[in-house]
C-alpha cells in the first residue's frame, strides 16, 4: 500500500517516517555504500527539511519496503546541488511540470525475485504507480530520478525504462548513479500495472480528517 | 497561450491582475489569487481578483495570519484542493467568510518554490458541482502550473536584489535544441540529430521556455536570441 507523506500530513504518520529513514540507512549507507549522514540507524538529509513528498510502500505486515522522495525543479533539489556532477556540470532542468525523483529504493533484505506480491519487482512497480499517478494529479508530466544501475535494470525489464538520460553515469560509493528520465503518463502507468498485475488502486485511504467530500457541513 | 505575457511588460499589480483576469477566462474559473511568501521574512505579497469588498475586508481583518492557503498549501510539492485542509478555526474564519462575499471554497492553490527560498501561490476557485469540479482539475492541472510559475517568475523579477542572477542558467543541451528549433527542425529530427528521444528533446525544450521566463517556444526562441545565447537563422 502506497502513502504520500508530505509536510503537510507527517505529524500524522511518525512512525512511517522512521521506517523510511531506516530503510533508506540500510540501502544507501550500508548496501551501497553513498557517503550519507546516519544517525540513530536513519538516513536523513538537509533535502528532508524542505518540505518534500515522500511516496512510502508498506508490506502486508505494514512494514516499510520501498520508498521514493520527491521535489519540485523549480525550487532546491538534489540535482542542482548535491548530484550535480551526474550532470556534467551543466545546471538541471527547471520546470514546473518535472518533478525530481530521489532516494528511490526497496527492500532487499525482506522481499524475494519474482513476480509476487513480496517481490522487489512488486514494490519497484508500485512506489512507481503511486509517484507517477500522484505526479499526474498534480499536473505533472516527467520526472527525472536519481537511480543505480540496478533499479535501471529492475525498470527497463518491467517494461517501464527511462525515455532518456542526462549527463553521464558517477561512481557513487559502490555503484554508479544515473539521472533518467520518465513521463507521468497513463500510458507508462498502465504498461507498470500490467507488468506486475496491479490493478487495484494502491493509495492507502485518506487520514480522517481529510475531508474530500465537498465543502457543505 | 494567448494570455498577457508578463515578462514582456512591467510586472505591475495591473498587469498581474490582468493575467489572472485572462486565465479565468480562459480556463472556466471563478477567480484567481497569487501571493508570494518572501524568504527568511515570510512577509507576504497578494493579487487577486477578487470583489473589492473581500480584498478590504481580508486586509482589515489580516486574514493572511491565518489563512490556511498561505500557512499550509506552501508545505506542499502538489497542488492542494482546498477539501484537503482541516475544518478547524482558521479554516473557517477565512472560508466562511469568503463565501459572505460570494466566493465559492471550493478551489486549489498551486504552490511553486524558488530556488532561493521564496514560494509562491497560485489559487483558484470555481463554483459549482464537484464532479465538474474534478473533471476542470484534471484539465487544467499542467496549464495552471505553468501559469503559476510564470507568475511567480514575474513577481520575483519586480524585486531587485534577486534580478540579476534571478533567470536560471541554460544547459548545453537546451542550447542545443533551441538553436535547432530556431532553424526550423522538428523534434523527432532533433532527436535524431542529437542522439536523443523525442521526449527528451520536449523536456528540455520546456526547461529552457520556463528559465527564459517564455510562455511559448517562440518567444523563447526570440529571447535567446536577444540574449546571445543562440544564433538567429
Amino acid at each position: 500500500m502506497i502513502y504520500v507523506v508530505d509536510a503537510l500530513n507527517a505529524a500524522e504518520y511518525p512512525e512511517l517516517l522512521e521506517d523510511m529513514y531506516r530503510l533508506r540507512a540500510r540501502v544507501f549507507h550500508e548496501r551501497l555504500g553513498w557517503e550519507v549522514v546516519v544517525k540513530d540507524g536513519m538516513e536523513r538529509d538537509c533535502f528532508d527539511d524542505l518540505d518534500p513528498a515522500h511516496v512510502i510502500s508498506t508490506d502486508a505486515a505494514g512494514r516499510v519496503v520501498g520508498c521514493m522522495r520527491l521535489l519540485q525543479t523549480t525550487g532546491p533539489h538534489m540535482l542542482a546541488d548535491i548530484f550535480a556532477p551526474l550532470l556534467d556540470g551543466e545546471p538541471p532542468l527547471r520546470a514546473s511540470t518535472i518533478w525530481e525523483a530521489t532516494r528511490f529504493c526497496v527492500d532487499t533484505n525482506v522481499l524475494d525475485r519474482g513476480r509476487a506480491r513480496n517481490s522487489i519487482s512488486y514494490v519497484t512497480s508500485e512506489v512507481m504507480i503511486g509517484a507517477f499517478e500522484y505526479g499526474m494529479s498534480a499536473g505533472v508530466t516527467d520526472a527525472v530520478a536519481v537511480i543505480d544501475p540496478i533499479m535501471d535494470r529492475v525498470m527497463k525489464r518491467s517494461g517501464n525504462g527511462p525515455y532518456g538520460y542526462l549527463g553521464s553515469p558517477k561512481q557513487m560509493g559502490k555503484v554508479q548513479a544515473l539521472a533518467a528520465l520518465m513521463d507521468c503518463s497513463p500510458e507508462r502507468i498502465a504498461r507498470i500495472r500490467e507488468f506486475a498485475g496491479i490493478e487495484h488502486d494502491v493509495f492507502s485511504p485518506l487520514p480522517e480528517d481529510v475531508v474530500p467530500a465537498p465543502f457543505a457541513a | 497561450m494567448d494570455i498577457i505575457d508578463l515578462s514582456a511588460v512591467p510586472a505591475s499589480p495591473n498587469n498581474l491582475e490582468s493575467f489572472l483576469d485572462q486565465l479565468c477566462d480562459r480556463l472556466a474559473l471563478d477567480y484567481a489569487s497569487y501571493a508570494v511568501i518572501a524568504p527568511f521574512s515570510d512577509a507576504v505579497r497578494g493579487y487577486a481578483n477578487y470583489p473589492a469588498a473581500w480584498k478590504s475586508h481580508y486586509m482589515q481583518r489580516q486574514l493572511q495570519n491565518v489563512d490556511p492557503i498561505l500557512q499550509k498549501a506552501a508545505l506542499s510539492i502538489a497542488p492542494v484542493d482546498w477539501s484537503r485542509f482541516e475544518r478547524d478555526r482558521s479554516f473557517k474564519t477565512v472560508f466562511y467568510e469568503a463565501t459572505d462575499f460570494g466566493i465559492s471554497p471550493q478551489g486549489l492553490t498551486v504552490p511553486i518554490r524558488g530556488r532561493f527560498g521564496d514560494r509562491g501561490l497560485l489559487s483558484v476557485s470555481r463554483a459549482g458541482p464537484q464532479r465538474e469540479w474534478e473533471r476542470l482539475k484534471r484539465n487544467i492541472m499542467p496549464e495552471l502550473q505553468m501559469a503559476a510559475v510564470h507568475l511567480h517568475d514575474s513577481v520575483m523579477r519586480m524585486s531587485a536584489p534577486l534580478s540579476s542572477n534571478q533567470q536560471a542558467k541554460l544547459s548545453q543541451r537546451e542550447v542545443e535544441v533551441l538553436q535547432w528549433v530556431a532553424a526550423g527542425k522538428q523534434q523527432q529530427d532533433i532527436g535524431d540529430i542529437l542522439s536523443i528521444s523525442p521526449r527528451t528533446v520536449e523536456v528540455h525544450l520546456r526547461s529552457a521556455r520556463e528559465k527564459l521566463g517564455a510562455l511559448t517556444t517562440f518567444q523563447a526562441i526570440g529571447r535567446a536570441i536577444a540574449l546571445g545565447v543562440i544564433f538567429p537563422v
